[in-house]
């Protein structure tokens, strides 16, 4: 057992305490008082320096913990390994691709995967990282070269700070197809049948997605204002999109004229 | 900033790159339309960077890269191709290309690639 230094917040205000991690369950001081064995543990959400523990309980307990970075990654380990979640043992590339370019020191990782109730957890000794599921933008039974060999992995595409980044699973062909069906189960809201967009309406997306702006993609596509418009209406009716920024297009008024043809006149 | 040359055989592909590579300050100082026409262009226009699609007819883009690399040791060519075909990785590495960009792409890290390639 291990005493570590972290914060808790309660009602609002964070508590500098310690608390005890052992193999299988984290002991919590007063004014909490509580041991927590991680297979209690429910979901593990991070954001920055704090971690966010969920406990299954009626109603589910919620522990927010800041610490040094060195103290939260043994506890997440911990928690991973242990909490209640489906949980596999595989190899992982996360990220292996960022916005289209592929990530030069990628490696493949031995280590674990565990999908909690808001997200996948990536985890090895070295590296974890945690894909939120509502930040899942595709899941994908595909092969890649592994050791000169086509193999079976399931590619998972994900939002991370407005970049599009794709992770690579890799295990056993039976075990990557219970994951790639629970995955999809998981993330089924951002399923699309594909007959939805037209081709126009398809390009508009792929030139959104690459981050062209509406005066770039009017120009490249030979789009009218009102016909980009209702295709930017299609795209967010139908959840593909949301509004980022409102732009204005002016013209000057009698006023406005006046102070610009005043404003160039030269200087007598 | 480089001048590059934009070598694909869709004109949609072609005016995104051109419109991302514009937009971040770079000069296109032309397009191929196959491996063919990117080899003779390379050779005309001598650009810093060449952004070369994988699969195209006449000649593809791994052709294409080994033939620019015989003519200039040393030119800069980046990769693109589509999802799925990431195998051809090794292949285009091995042949002396300095980058790769998988398509569908997002505009900022396919600026932060020619930076770092024309950096090199």
């Amino acid at each position: 057992m291990a005493e570590v230094p972290v914060k808790i917040e309660k009602g609002g205000a964070w508590v500098t305490t310690k608390i005890d991690i052992s193999e299988d369950r984290m002991a919590l001081p007063d004014p909490f008082g509580v041991e927590v064995p991680y297979k209690n543990i429910i979901d593990l959400e991070e954001r920055k320096s704090i971690i966010i523990v969920t406990i299954k309980g009626s109603p589910d307990v919620t522990y927010r913990i800041a610490s040094v970075e060195k103290v939260l990654t043994a506890l997440k380990i911990r928690i991973i390994k242990a909490c209640n979640a489906y949980r596999i043992m595989a190899y992982f590339m996360s990220p292996a691709i960022r916005g289209g370019v592929l990530v030069t020191n990628a490696n493949w990782e031995k280590g674990f995967i565990a999908v909690m109730r808001t997200g996948i957890w990536f985890a090895s000794q070295a590296k974890q990282v945690c894909v939120p599921l509502k930040e899942v933008a595709s899941i994908e039974l595909t092969k890649r070269e592994v050791q000169k060999k086509q193999t079976d992995v399931v590619k998972i595409e994900h939002l991370e700070d407005k970049d599009v980044v794709t992770s690579f699973v890799l295990c056993p062909i039976s075990t990557l197809q219970v994951l790639y069906n629970y995955l999809r189960d998981a993330t089924k809201q951002n399923e699309m049948k594909g007959d939805e967009l037209d081709p126009v309406s398809a390009q508009v997306a792929m030139l959104v997605y690459s981050g062209m702006d509406t005066h770039s993609i009017e120009g490249m596509l030979n789009l009218s204002h009102k016909d980009l418009d209702a295709i930017l209406d299609k795209l967010l009716g139908l959840g593909l999109a949301e509004v980022m920024l409102v732009r204005r297009e002016l013209q000057l008024t009698p006023k406005g004229v006046r102070y610009i043809s005043e404003a160039i006149k030269p200087s007598t | 900033m480089g001048k590059i040359l934009v070598v694909d055989d869709t004109l949609f592909m072609r005016t995104l790159l051109k419109n991302i590579l514009t937009a971040g300050g770079h000069t296109i100082v032309g397009e191929g339309e196959d491996g063919d026409d990117g080899v003779a262009k390379y050779k005309e226009l001598k650009p810093d960077l060449v952004t070369m699609d994988v699969v195209m007819p006449k000649m593809n883009g791994i052709e294409a890269l080994k033939a620019i690399r015989g003519i200039d040791p040393n030119a800069r060519v980046i990769m693109c191709t589509a999802v799925g075909q990431e195998q051809m990785v090794k292949l285009a590495i091995k042949n002396g290309a300095k980058g790769y960009i998988v398509k569908p792409f997002q505009a900022p890290k396919v600026l932060e690639e020619i930076k770092s390639v024309l950096g090199s």
